[in-house]
C-alpha cells in the first residue's frame, strides 16, 4: 500500500516514514503544502497522511484542492491542535480521519488500514479467499489455519489483490501501489512475486489474465 | 510590545472641519449682512447727492422766463462757473412749447435726451453726457408767467456722477475690509477653541503613550465631563488587560510547577532504560498540557465579550464530520428543534462541547444518536444529546464529569472530554447534566447554555 506523507517537521516526517515503512507501507513524503498538493494531485497513493500547519499551502487548502480535482483517496488529518472547530472543519472540507499530536504509531496504522479497507468497500479487517485468510489489522496471512511467512513486497502486493479482489489490476497498478516515487521499478519482479506467492498459497488463487494483469476471485 | 501603534485610517481633521464650516457660515453671515449695509448706505449717499442738485435745481428755476419770441430765458446766470466751462459734466437745459430749448454754455451743442412728462414731479435720472460721461440728472416740469399766459418749461440739471460712485466705491471697500477682518478674526477664534477644547484628549493621548511604554502606571487626566468616560473606559481596559497578563503569569508559573515533576520521573526513567514509565510520564505531560490549554483559553475568554453561536448549526456541522467518521457503522446522527435559538457563546466553545458530547454518543451509540436544541422562552437554550448505547447507572453520572476519569476503558479517549464540556459551560454560566434518555434507552446529555440577547 503506498502512502503520501505531507509533513514539515523533519524529525516526526522522518519518523513517520520509518514507523510506516515498518509497518509495511511504501511511504513518499512532502514537506511543505506546495509539494505534498502536487504529489497528492499525480501519484496514486492509497492514503494520505496530512498535517495541517504547512509552508507555502496549508493543509485544508491542500485537501479541499485534491477534493475539488476529484482526487478521492482516504485523507488522514495529522495536527497539534486537537480543537473540535478545526476537526469539524477538516472532516467537513473532505478529510477521513483525524489524529491529534501526540500519537502513538500502532493507533496511526490502525486507522490507516482501517481507511484503505473501508475505501475499498470491505467491512471487516479479515478476508477469506477459500483456504486463505488475510487479516489486515495484524498482517497475518494464513493458510487452512497455518501461517504463512510473507515478506513485505509479497505481503503488500497481496494485500492490494485482495482489497480489489474481483476485478483484474494491472502490472502498472501493482507497481504504482507497490513502491515509493522514487524506486527503480522493474515489471519482471512482479512476476517473480507472483510465482512466489503462488507457491506459498495455492496455485489457483491468483489469476493471470492475458493483457490486463492479475486477479484475486473475491472472497466465498 | 513598545512599538508603535497601528496607523489607522484617518477621516480628516477635526480642526479642519470646524474651521472650515465655520469659515463657510461666517462668510455667508457676513456677506448677506455686508451686501445690506453697502446697499443702504449707497441709496443714502444718492439721496444726499440728489438733494445738493436739487437746491442748484430750485436756483435754476427761479431764474427761468420766457419770451414768445426767443424761447426760454435765465433771467441770470448760475453761480457756478462749471456751468460755462465747455464739457465739464455740469450742464443744464430748459425746454419750452414747441420744442425750443436754451442749455448751459458747457452743454455747447449737444443736447441732453428729451426730458420726460413729469407734471411738475421731480424725476432722476442717470445718463450718459456728450463726452460718455456718467451724469445725474434731476428734471422738473415747471409753468411759468409770462406775456401771454403761462407757460409750461422742462427743467434739466446734470452733474458727473463720478463724485458720487468715488463716495459708494471707498464706502464698499470700507466695509468689505472691516468685514473681511471681522471674518478672519472669528474664524481664527473658532480654530483656536477647537484646539483649546480637544487638548484634554491630546493630553490623555499623551499619557496612553506612557501607559503603553510603561512609564506610567495609570491614567491621571482630570478630564472635562465629556471626555472623561472615554478615559475611565481606556483605564478599566488597561486594569482589565493588566488582570489578564497577571491570570496567564499565574498559569504559566502553575504549568511549570506542574510539569517539573513527570519531567524528573522521565528522566530518571529514560536514565534507567525504563520504558513503560517513560511512556506513562509522557501521557501525563500530554494530559498536563492540555489541560492547562483549556484553562489559558477560559482565562483569556473570562471578562471578554464572547459572540453568540447557533447550537443548530454548530450541531449539525459536528454530525456531517462525525458522519463520515461512523459511516460504515451505519450510524444515524439526528439534528432536530430550533433552528433559529441562538446562546451566548463563542462559535469554537460551542463546537468543542457539542463535538466532546456527540463523539461520546457516537461511540457508545448502537444504531442512533439524536441532538435536539430547544429555545424556551426566558429559560436557557437546551441541548440534549441522547443515544440507544448501555447508558450510565446513577452513581456514575457524577464520577463521568469528574476530571479524567474514564468509565469505560476500552472506548478510545482522553477521558477529559466530559469535564472540559462541564467546564466551559460553567465558565459561560450554564451547566451539563447527564441522565437517561428515555426516548433511546441510552445516555442523554442536557447541555444548559444562556441564550443571546437580542
Amino acid at each position: 500500500m503506498r502512502l503520501l506523507v505531507v509533513e514539515d517537521h523533519a524529525q516526526l516526517s522522518a519518523q513517520l516514514r520509518q514507523g510506516l515503512s515498518e509497518a509495511g507501507f511504501v511511504v513518499d513524503v512532502a514537506a511543505d503544502g506546495e509539494e505534498g498538493a502536487h504529489l497528492g494531485e499525480t501519484e496514486p497513493y492509497d492514503a494520505v497522511v496530512l498535517d495541517l500547519g504547512l509552508p507555502r499551502l496549508d493543509g485544508l487548502s491542500v485537501l479541499r484542492r485534491w477534493r475539488a480535482g476529484g482526487r478521492s483517496m482516504p485523507v488522514l488529518i495529522l495536527t497539534a491542535r486537537d480543537a473540535w472547530s478545526e476537526k469539524v472543519e477538516g472532516l467537513n472540507a473532505g478529510a477521513d480521519d483525524y489524529l491529534a499530536k501526540p500519537f502513538a504509531m500502532g493507533e496511526l496504522v490502525a486507522r490507516l488500514n482501517a481507511l484503505i479497507r473501508r475505501a475499498s468497500g470491505v467491512a471487516s479487517p479479515v478476508l477469506r479467499f477459500g483456504p486463505v485468510a488475510l487479516d489486515t489489522a495484524t498482517r497475518m496471512v494464513t493458510r487452512e489455519g497455518q501461517p504463512v511467512r510473507l515478506t513485505a513486497l509479497e505481503y503488500g502486493l497481496f494485500q492490494y489483490l485482495a482489497l480489489h479482489a474481483g476485478r483484474p489490476v494491472s502490472k502498472t497498478e501493482l507497481t504504482e501501489h507497490l513502491y515509493a516515487q522514487d524506486f527503480d521499478r522493474d515489471s519482471n519482479t512482479l512476476e517473480v512475486i507472483v510465482a512466489r506467492l503462488r507457491r506459498k498459497l495455492g496455485e489457483g488463487l491468483i489469476e493471470t489474465i492475458r493483457g490486463q494483469g492479475y486477479r484475486l476471485l473475491p472472497p466465498r | 510590545m513598545n512599538a508603535a501603534p497601528p496607523r489607522l485610517p484617518r477621516s480628516g481633521s477635526l480642526t479642519w472641519r470646524l474651521a472650515a464650516s465655520a469659515a463657510f457660515w461666517v462668510a455667508m453671515g457676513l456677506g448677506l449682512i455686508g451686501w445690506f449695509v453697502i446697499r443702504t448706505d449707497a441709496r443714502q449717499i444718492e439721496a444726499a447727492a440728489d438733494a445738493r442738485i436739487e437746491r442748484q435745481l430750485d436756483a435754476l428755476v427761479a431764474a427761468v422766463a420766457f419770451d414768445r419770441a426767443l424761447g426760454p430765458l435765465l433771467t441770470r446766470p448760475l453761480a457756478d462757473p462749471e456751468f460755462e466751462r465747455p464739457l465739464s459734466g455740469f450742464y443744464w437745459q430748459l425746454t419750452g412749447p414747441g420744442g425750443t430749448v436754451l442749455t448751459s454754455r458747457s452743454l455747447w451743442d449737444s443736447r441732453l435726451p428729451p426730458p420726460r412728462p413729469g407734471e411738475g414731479r421731480l424725476v432722476a435720472r442717470d445718463l450718459w453726457g456728450p463726452r460718455g460721461e456718467a451724469l445725474r440728472v434731476l428734471e422738473r416740469e415747471v409753468t411759468i408767467e409770462a406775456p401771454g399766459g403761462r407757460v409750461p418749461i422742462s427743467v434739466q440739471l446734470a452733474v458727473p456722477r463720478a463724485a458720487i460712485d468715488e463716495e459708494i466705491l471707498s464706502l464698499r471697500r470700507g466695509v468689505v475690509l472691516a468685514f473681511a477682518m471681522l471674518g478672519a478674526g472669528l474664524v481664527v477664534v473658532v480654530v483656536g477653541l477647537v484646539v483649546w477644547g480637544l487638548r484634554p484628549l491630546r493630553r490623555t493621548q499623551e499619557e496612553l503613550v506612557e501607559v503603553r511604554e510603561g512609564r506610567r502606571q495609570h491614567m491621571d487626566v482630570t478630564a472635562p465631563s465629556e471626555i472623561a468616560p472615554l478615559v475611565e473606559e481606556i483605564e478599566a481596559l488597561i486594569e482589565q488587560n493588566r488582570a489578564t497578563v497577571e491570570r496567564a503569569r499565574h498559569h504559566v508559573g502553575n504549568l511549570a510547577h506542574a510539569l517539573k515533576t513527570p519531567i524528573a520521573v522521565l528522566r530518571n526513567a529514560l536514565d534507567s532504560g525504563d520504558a513503560e514509565a517513560a511512556r506513562a510520564q509522557a501521557m501525563t505531560l500530554d494530559r498536563l498540557v492540555q489541560h492547562h490549554l483549556r484553562r489559558a483559553r477560559a482565562g483569556a475568554l473570562a471578562g471578554s465579550a464572547a459572540g453568540e453561536s447557533a447550537p443548530h448549526e454548530v450541531a449539525q456541522a459536528v454530525a456531517t464530520a462525525l458522519s463520515r467518521l461512523t459511516a460504515q457503522r451505519g450510524l444515524a446522527i439526528e439534528v432536530r428543534g430550533e433552528r433559529a435559538a441562538r446562546v451566548r457563546a463563542d462559535a469554537q466553545d460551542l463546537t468543542e462541547m457539542l463535538g466532546n458530547l456527540i463523539e461520546n454518543a457516537t461511540k457508545f451509540a448502537a444504531r442512533r444518536v439524536r441532538v435536539t436544541v430547544s429555545a424556551p422562552r426566558g429559560l436557557p437554550v437546551a441541548i440534549e444529546i441522547e443515544d440507544d448505547g448501555p447508558g450510565l447507572s446513577p452513581g456514575e453520572d457524577a464520577a463521568a464529569l469528574a476530571r479524567g476519569v474514564r468509565l469505560d476503558e476500552s472506548k478510545a479517549g482522553s477521558g477529559l472530554g466530559l469535564a472540559i464540556v462541564n467546564d466551559l459551560a460553567q465558565l459561560y454560566g450554564g451547566r451539563l447534566s447527564l441522565g437517561a434518555s428515555p426516548s433511546l434507552g441510552g445516555l442523554r446529555a442536557r447541555l444548559e447554555l444562556p441564550p443571546s440577547r437580542g
